[in-house]
């Protein structure tokens, strides 16, 4: 089909050359280090007890294997890929002879869930939103609307994140302040009910600035749109304001606001950093920061890798929606 | 044949405010016109001389800066006479597209560009009549077929129609509820001359089907000697000459009309058309007396003093200048 041929494989190629890309970049960087891993950890090992010189050459030279360290650098790449198109990740150095994919695996479900529903309520919420008030510009809850979100916009991340751990985490005490749930994990609705608890206030957290972000934007796409012939003249016409609004309006501003939305999407692979930290939540932020801290570059890469192919796949899934999308794109 | 369309001393003015200093543009000042029902209205004249603030008056379709400062506008419809100015935003709302519609000036840009012609169509026609979709897809295919446009262009979007057509559906979209009166503000601008010829054949038809009122305005002499039953001369804001098409094509009284008429090419003479010396004045400080005065080259001593009325020179023809008025004094 001349379709599947001229529009939808070149982007699959390009997909896979930029994962790729970014997977050799990922195993290149940190042997570009002079800090050598191996000796990182067991220089920490014999800093506080005197081991047997014998013992750490053959302990060095296990690890070296281990971390599939030795022989050439091409010797090494090729054994990367052969052990990554196995869904080897190598092990944790940190936890030591847990394999990687094991912790990424806990952490995933975690911050694929918490973040899938900000980013949605926050998308749909600001989107919204921004279009009403851009529209309605002129009356005075567009007005006051804007000038509240102006004010919450720039307050930055961890200071909403700690208001909210504050008050209602420690002052009030709603709200647990850390973990993910409580009890077995098990698809009863006692579970559930407290992954939903415990979620809240996490994603609270970054839903406001979220929301406040989407907000600005689509309101200023609204604002251009507005002024546009096609609009006014419907108006002119007296077609209802709700279609204006919605196919005039709103559609045109879904390009940039579409691709917006799937480059948040790709990025949920890492977590969310700050919120996993602040309310101890078991997400692939919360392993991120302790593999950063414990220099565990197994699981640095484990998680740079799944991020670079969550942000290529983002990319591949909107490229494909754009020509259904917006008319305009021509199918090339 | 009755007056549907009059305005009595009608004076609009874009008022505007900044850092204290308030400008006046004096866009409309003092018109008075009578268009009868079903007659082809020619409003010509130089850009910035007011052509389209009349028009956006005489539509109701304006918001501030422009203010009407003095005088009325008043429709005869349905054996209704009705001043604008008394007129709910519901009753104008109502008279859109059903009894009063506008072709835009710029129509490349009218139509919605993630919107299908018909879905377009659609969203006018029930705005103002209860249809559902499948209904006003076939009064639009008929009404294209009608007016000889390919059917294909209904499941279109407006970037696949080529500039003349995009404006001959524009011409369609606007006419599709057999409107009484329509508005047209230089409907064949930007088209190549045989697009042109096209755009002109169809508003002729659209306007004889149902003697409907077309109010034309353009700066295009070309377009009026084709189209127009009358014609009004604007200059700076006032109508300076008023009469059949015939009359001021052959018999321009008033000097400007005289030049506009003259800098026609003609196939015939080979010479060098004379260009009207100077520029249009700035409205915010129109010339004093007869605005016209500047570049007249017949100006006179009271011509820089007394505003010259609109008067009766022949039956139906009328004319505001005082050489014109003196000459007729003489003669008498």
């Amino acid at each position: 089909m001349n379709l599947l041929r001229t529009y939808i494989l070149p982007r699959i190629l390009q997909w896979a050359l930029v994962i790729f890309v970014g997977i050799s970049a990922t195993f290149l960087i940190p042997r570009l280090s002079p800090i050598n891993p191996v000796d990182e950890m067991i220089g920490r090992m014999t800093a506080f007890a005197s081991i047997d010189p014998h013992a750490v050459v053959s302990m060095r030279e296990s690890a070296m294997a281990l971390f599939g360290l030795e022989g050439t650098l091409l010797e090494q790449y090729g054994r990367f890929w052969a052990r990554l198109l196995e869904g080897d990740l190598g092990v944790s150095f940190g936890n030591f002879p847990r394999p990687v994919s094991d912790i990424i695996a806990a952490g995933l479900p975690w911050s694929v869930g918490l973040l899938t529903t900000t980013i949605i309520i926050s998308w749909t919420i600001g989107v919204f939103l921004g279009a009403l008030a851009g529209y309605f510009h002129n009356r005075r809850w567009s007005q006051f609307l804007e000038r509240f979100v102006v004010m919450v916009y720039p307050v930055p991340y961890l200071i909403t994140a700690l208001v909210l751990f504050i008050i209602f985490g420690a002052w009030l005490q709603i709200f647990p302040i850390m973990g993910g749930s409580r009890g077995e994990p098990a698809l009863t609705w006692k579970y559930i009910s407290t992954v939903l608890y415990f979620g809240f206030l996490p994603a609270l957290s970054i839903i406001i600035g979220a929301i406040a972000f989407r907000f600005i934007m689509a309101k200023a796409l609204t604002t251009t749109e507005i002024a546009n012939d096609y609009v006014q003249y419907a108006e002119l016409a007296a077609v209802p304001k709700r279609k204006i609004i919605l196919f005039y309006v709103a559609r045109n501003t879904m390009l940039p606001q579409v691709t917006d939305l799937a480059l948040a999407f790709g990025a949920i692979f890492e977590g969310a950093l700050i919120t996993e930290i602040l309310f101890a939540y078991p997400g692939l932020g919360f392993v991120l920061y302790n593999a950063i801290y414990n220099a565990d570059y197994n699981i640095i890469m484990g998680i740079a890798l799944l991020s670079i192919v969550g942000v290529a796949t983002a990319m591949l899934i909107i490229d494909l929606l754009y020509p259904v999308l917006d008319p305009r794109v021509r199918l090339r | 044949m009755g007056t549907i369309i009059e305005t009595n001393n009608l004076r609009a003015y874009y008022i505007t405010k900044a850092y204290g200093v308030e400008r006046t543009v004096k866009a409309v000042d003092d018109i008075t016109l009578r268009i009868q029902e079903g007659e082809v209205y020619g409003i010509a004249g130089e850009s910035g001389c007011g052509k389209s603030t009349l028009l956006r008056i005489l539509l109701g379709a304006y918001q501030p800066p422009l203010t009407v400062v003095g005088g009325e506008v008043i429709y005869h419809l349905d054996g209704e006479e009705m001043n604008a100015a008394d007129m709910s935003e519901e009753q104008q709302r109502d008279l859109k597209w059903r009894t009063i519609s506008y072709i835009p000036q710029g129509s490349m840009h009218v139509l919605n560009p993630v919107r299908r012609i018909r879905d377009t169509f659609h969203d006018f026609i029930s705005a103002h009549r209860d249809v559902t979709k499948k209904e006003s897809f076939n009064i639009t295919g008929e009404y294209l077929r009608d007016l000889g446009l390919p059917e294909k262009v209904m499941a279109s979007y407006p970037h696949q129609l080529s500039g003349g057509m995009r404006q001959r559906v524009t011409i369609a979209l606007a006419t599709i509820l057999w409107p009484k009166l329509i508005f047209a503000d230089e409907p064949t601008t930007a088209l190549d001359v045989v697009v042109q010829r096209g755009v002109i054949q169809m508003l002729k038809d659209v306007q004889q089907k149902e003697g409907s009122t077309l109010v034309l305005i353009t700066h295009d002499i070309g377009v009026h000697a084709n189209l127009a039953d009358r014609i009004g001369i604007l200059y700076a804001g006032k109508l300076v000459e008023e009469a059949d098409a015939k009359t001021i094509l052959e018999n321009p009284r008033h000097p400007y009309t005289r030049y506009l008429i003259e800098s026609l090419p003609s196939l015939d003479s080979r010479e060098e058309r004379l260009a009207i010396p100077g520029r249009p004045p700035a409205l915010d400080r129109p010339p004093s007396g007869c605005r016209f005065h500047e570049r007249c080259p017949l100006a006179q001593e009271v011509c820089k003093t007394v505003e010259p009325n609109l008067i009766e020179i022949e039956p139906k023809h009328f004319t505001a200048c005082h050489v014109v008025e003196e000459e007729l004094n003489v003669a008498v």
